[in-house]
């Protein structure tokens, strides 16, 4: 590795993600120590043992990453793309099934999980071809293109089934969003989704009154503008809300399994027989009530490093990985999950920053893609965490426990720290730097 | 459209809009949740309060001269609740309650004042002080400096936990039993343990507890405690000595035939009392253990020893006498083309009833009970019902088998056959208990009594239920038919199919049987014997009945009762005889020997003091010291007979496992 990248890293990027993976093992020890047995932090048969060995190979490939010439990235992300595509396919062929699952190559001492790596190549293949100086954004063909590069992973992931990493996916959008793709998607994704949420909440009647309602005054208030004003958007749109809401009940009764009906009734709190409530509290809602209830026992200030007594209890399921945040909330209190929270904003703000400066549209897409996978996963599992979104089992980024996850997330990370690095460096080599 | 700087602005603030707003509602959530979180906190409470049984203590089981043949013993232990203590009582008892704990327990003070103060300061309430403390330790913890102002204030919690031992180590273990969940979860039930479980049992208690660490729980509150009720003890009617010597006789000859299972019972002929039981099977690896209750469970077809029954009708009737002469013809008789064969091949020709009884000649009997009850066979049956043969013997242990006779007025029990083939005990069905319940009848001088496992149940020293001698039926026939019974029964051992048993030291009755079990297979090789001895000893004043039932020797080996089961019974007499004589064997029986008492006190003291220093065992009898030291790791090599004398190890030394104690008897 040449000086020129340690000189040109973007050191406070590196010092916010060793501070997150630092608090993670931290809180790793804790939920997983055994209480009064006297082990070293080295007993690689406990969890923070291995967890330690996970860090310390991460820095292994944190040094491969930045040794390999920036160039490689863009050149290969075709290539880097189709090798992950073939590794999601042959997962159902030499994969090892974990908990119903066909997610992960087992290698004897440790498995992989290659849905993990395909975020980084998915991001890489679409900075690739977004870059491209043939591809426009605003052609159909190009966005369909573009959707296919992200569906492409997601039916496989979707075919495990792990519908949690798959949603992931989807905050590719936002990278194409930011790239030009017409607001038109986004509007017509987010208004879909709100009146499927609001139709489960209130029925479909209400919600096409209501839209009807909206829409009334929306015209008249175009009217009243002076503003052409024609019948058809207004008959087409009420006729979409009115086919999407009658289809609500049907979708949610008959193609969504019994595991996420229930974890939705939970979440919009759509049972109301007390009876029943209970059993999904006690079945399905059983993580989340038990990680909230250890959230909120810690108070303001946390019970403090090794205190927390439901953790050491063990009350919360999967703690060290998908519900780490708990052991945060619980010794470190409402002050240390704030801080966690402070510290995965400073890092995203610091990445959208990192972004807008490259000069290379290839560095800049590939920004935004690892802004959008490290935000998605962040809200989603805190969300999930402190029982703010349904539970979708998928884990925060550089805290949770597993060799996979915190390899796959830091590769995501240092790729662009390479690509930023290099830009300052040889940013006048890059003939493709487009402005906009 | 292109798309311009501004537009492109105006999309970054969108989408840190939409970052926004979740942020903003992450934060909500978590001041919601953890700032304000009353409803989260106390459902965190209601989550790790549980209700927890409280096993009540097991009942002793003791055999009939008062030794104990199992018990619960209860450790004790003790944790502290370092908050519950208040600062002031905290700082003025840590270091006399560290002293005393330090003579106790050995580590020094300075340990146990460290360790106390750094639970307070991690708010431990559970912190384990000491485990498996005896009574005495315990009643001698709980009144140390802080810990004598009680849970509350003191901080003590005392918690117990059962074990169950047995004083007699690995003798008649099998028959003491044992009552445990196997690995899949199903409950064994073996011995006198399993079959008088619920009287031992005793009733569970319940408590709150509060979960505060994993796997570890606090209780809580006693105002909802409920008390458990310790289960009551129970007496037995085991000999321990007799039940050793049956257990023994019946291994050796099982191991000689290679029999697949079989069963000795001793009974107490005037009381009905059981003084061994023993019931061996054999398991895939060729060794025996007691696996069923064959003696109590197992009814099948008793052959020859029916014939006493039998017999018995038919003189009761006065219809026949043992002078009576009957022709055994050629040894072969044919009913309905049935035929009815002797052993003896050729047959014994004409012989007079109580000859054929002697010799177990089917044919004999057979034609005498045709001949007299072929016309109304109705009344040979009622016979055996009144005597009670018929009704099951209604025992306290469960999965007694039901008795089989058929009944002539029923078309679908009876066929042409069914009176001759019930003569010698086909096509009816006993238990061994059930058949040595009439032979015990009749060594009573006809006096049918129940028999009786256990004599007491007591709580304490208050009697809760005891259970006297039960009389079933006070005249199974009148005393000419009894006196004529127990004669051919006696001759059958002097002269008869059991004349191989017989001794000249001491006198036993009974009748042999070997019975076909498969007698339907047309593949002769494949015939299964049952090799049975029903009787009584002394054969005059007779004191204890006996039946040894033996199922599918090796054939090769052999199978006649007399050879297979006969033996077993005549050494489990012969040892009861030599080893006491008869006086002292029912003097000792009726009261509990004060010495047996006193060893067995002495032998607990021992045996919960110390759990790895030598005892002193001197003055114990062999029978004492030595489970007691195998049962400490050592191997013991035992001199001459009678008390230790001397012993090889000093007494209160450290014992090493494996190492050999050499005790001097005398």
């Amino acid at each position: 590795m040449n000086n020129s990248v340690v000189r040109n890293m973007d050191w406070l990027t590196v010092l916010l993600y060793a501070l997150l993976v630092f608090a993670g093992w931290i809180n790793i020890y804790s939920s997983s120590i055994t209480d009064g047995l006297e082990t070293s932090v080295f007993d690689f048969s406990q969890y923070y043992g291995k967890q330690l060995t996970f860090i310390g190979l991460s820095t292994v490939f944190i040094v491969l990453i930045l040794a390999i010439d920036a160039k490689f990235y863009q050149r290969f992300s075709g290539i880097i793309y189709f090798i992950s595509l073939a590794s999601l396919a042959g997962v159902f062929i030499f994969g090892k099934n974990i908990a119903g699952q066909t997610a992960w190559y087992n290698f004897g001492f440790m498995s992989i999980q290659p849905a993990e790596f395909a975020k980084t190549a998915t991001a890489l293949a679409l900075a690739g071809y977004l870059s491209d100086s043939q591809t426009n954004i605003k052609y159909f063909r190009d966005q369909l293109r573009a959707f296919l590069i992200i569906a492409g992973p997601m039916v496989f992931i979707l075919l495990q089934p792990d519908p949690g990493s798959a949603m992931v996916f989807a905050s590719f959008i936002l990278v194409l969003y930011r790239e030009g793709l017409p607001s038109g998607y986004l509007l017509c994704g987010l208004g879909m989704l709100t009146l499927f949420i609001t139709t489960l909440i209130f029925g479909a009647i209400w919600v096409s009154v209501a839209v009807f309602l909206l829409l009334t005054l929306y015209f008249i208030w175009r009217k009243r503008k002076k503003k052409v004003v024609s019948l058809l958007p207004f008959l087409t749109l009420m006729v979409i809300t009115v086919l999407v809401t009658s289809s609500v009940r049907f979708t949610f009764d008959h193609i969504f399994k019994q595991h996420h009906r229930d974890r939705i009734s939970l979440w919009l709190k759509l049972e109301h027989d007390p009876e029943k409530l209970r059993e999904i509290r006690r079945s399905i809602g059983y993580n989340t009530y038990q990680s909230e209830s250890a959230i909120s026992s810690g108070g303001f200030y946390g019970k403090g490093f090794l205190e927390g007594t439901r953790t050491k209890g063990g009350f919360v399921p999967e703690q060290h990985t998908d519900y780490i945040f708990s052991t945060v909330g619980e010794e470190w209190g409402f002050a240390g999950s704030t801080a966690v929270i402070l510290l995965f904003t400073f890092l995203l703000l610091r990445i959208l920053f990192l972004a807008e400066r490259q000069k290379s549209k290839f560095s800049r897409i590939y920004g935004y893609g690892v802004a959008a996978i490290l935000f998605s996963h962040f809200t989603i599992n805190i969300g999930m965490v402190i029982g703010l979104l349904p539970t979708v089992g998928i884990p925060l980024p550089f805290f949770s426990y597993g060799g996979s996850g915190l390899w796959a997330f830091t590769l995501l990370l240092f790729v662009f720290i390479k690509l930023d690095a290099n830009q300052i460096n040889e940013w006048e080599d890059l003939n493709d730097a487009t402005v906009s | 459209m292109p798309v311009t700087e501004k537009k492109i602005l105006n999309r970054l603030y969108f989408l840190a809009g939409c970052m926004f707003l979740f942020a903003l509602g992450v934060a909500v959530k978590l001041v919601y949740i953890q700032v304000d979180g009353e409803e989260y906190r106390q459902m965190a409470e209601e989550r790790t309060i549980r209700n927890f049984t409280i096993p009540a203590n097991r009942g002793n089981l003791y055999s009939d001269d008062g030794s104990l043949l199992a018990t619960s013993v209860t450790k004790y232990d003790i944790r502290f609740d370092a908050l519950t203590v208040s600062a002031q009582n905290f700082e003025k008892y840590l270091k006399p309650l560290s002293d005393e704990l330090s003579a106790m327990l050995g580590k020094p003070s300075s340990y146990y004042q460290k360790t106390f103060r750094k639970a307070r300061a991690n708010k431990n309430r559970y912190l384990l002080v000491t485990k498996d403390l005896g009574y005495a330790e315990y009643i001698r913890i709980k009144n140390f400096p802080l810990f004598e102002l009680g849970p509350y204030k003191g901080g003590i919690i005392v918690e117990q936990h059962v074990e169950r031992e047995h004083p007699l180590g690995k003798i008649a273990e099998r028959s003491i039993g044992y009552e445990r969940l196997d690995g899949s979860g199903h409950e064994l039930r073996v011995g006198l343990e399993g079959a008088y479980g619920e009287y031992l049992e005793g009733q569970e208690g319940r408590r709150l507890k509060q979960r505060i660490a994993k796997g570890q729980w606090k209780p809580i509150s006693d105002n909802n405690e409920v008390e458990p009720r310790d289960g009551y003890d129970v007496i037995s009617t085991i000999d321990i000595n007799i039940q050793d010597i049956a257990h023994h006789a019946l291994l050796a000859q099982l191991e000689k035939y290679k029999a697949e299972h079989g069963t000795a019972v001793v009974m107490e002929t005037r009381t009905g009392e059981v003084k061994a039981i023993s019931n061996l099977g054999r398991t895939s690896d060729g060794k025996y253990y007691e696996k069923l209750n064959y003696a109590i469970g197992e009814s099948h077809e008793p052959g020859s020893t029916f014939k006493l029954m039998a017999l018995a009708v038919a003189l009761e009737d006065k219809v026949v006498d043992t002078s009576d002469i009957v022709d055994t013809e050629k040894g072969v008789i044919t009913y309905y083309r049935r035929r009815v064969r002797d052993t003896k091949h050729g047959g014994y020709g004409k012989i007079s009833v109580g000859r054929a009884f002697e010799v177990s000649s089917n044919v004999g009997v057979v034609k005498t009970i045709h001949e007299h009850y072929s016309e109304h066979p109705d009344r040979f049956v009622d016979r055996l019902y009144e005597m009670g043969l018929d009704k099951p013997l209604g025992l306290s242990i469960k999965g007694e088998g039901k008795p089989y006779i058929p009944d002539p007025r029923n078309k679908k029990q009876w066929s042409g056959i069914a009176l001759e083939w019930m003569a010698f005990g086909y096509g009816v069905s006993m238990t061994p208990l059930q058949t040595l319940t009439f032979y015990n009848a009749i060594a009573n001088n006809g006096e049918m009594v129940k028999p009786r496992l256990i004599k007491e149940v007591k709580e304490w020293n208050k009697t809760i239920m005891k259970f006297d001698k039960e009389v079933i039926n006070p005249r199974v026939c009148s005393p000419e038919t009894v006196s004529k019974l127990q004669g051919m029964l006696k001759n059958v051992v002097l002269k008869g199919t059991g004349k191989r048993l017989y001794s000249p030291n001491f006198s036993m009755a009974g009748k042999t049987g070997t019975a076909q079990k498969n007698y339907g297979t047309k593949n002769r090789e494949r015939l299964q014997y049952i090799s049975t001895f029903a009787g009584y000893f002394p054969a005059d004043d007779p004191e204890y009945s006996c039946i040894v039932v033996i199922h599918e020797p090796d054939r090769s080996v052999g199978y006649y009762g007399a050879d297979v089961s006969g033996p077993v019974f005549k050494s489990i007499a012969q040892k009861i005889y030599t080893s006491s004589p008869v006086e002292d064997v029912v003097k000792e029986l009726e009261q509990t020997r004060p010495e047996t008492e006193e060893d067995y006190q002495s032998y607990y003291a021992k045996a919960q003091k110390h759990s790895d220093v030598m005892p002193d065992v001197k003055g114990m009898s062999a029978m004492d010291a030595i489970p007691l030291l195998e049962n400490l790791g050592l191997k013991v090599k035992a001199v001459g007979n009678g008390k230790v004398r001397k012993q090889s190890l000093t007494v209160g030394n450290k014992i090493k496992r494996n190492e050999t104690v050499v005790l001097e008897l005398s």
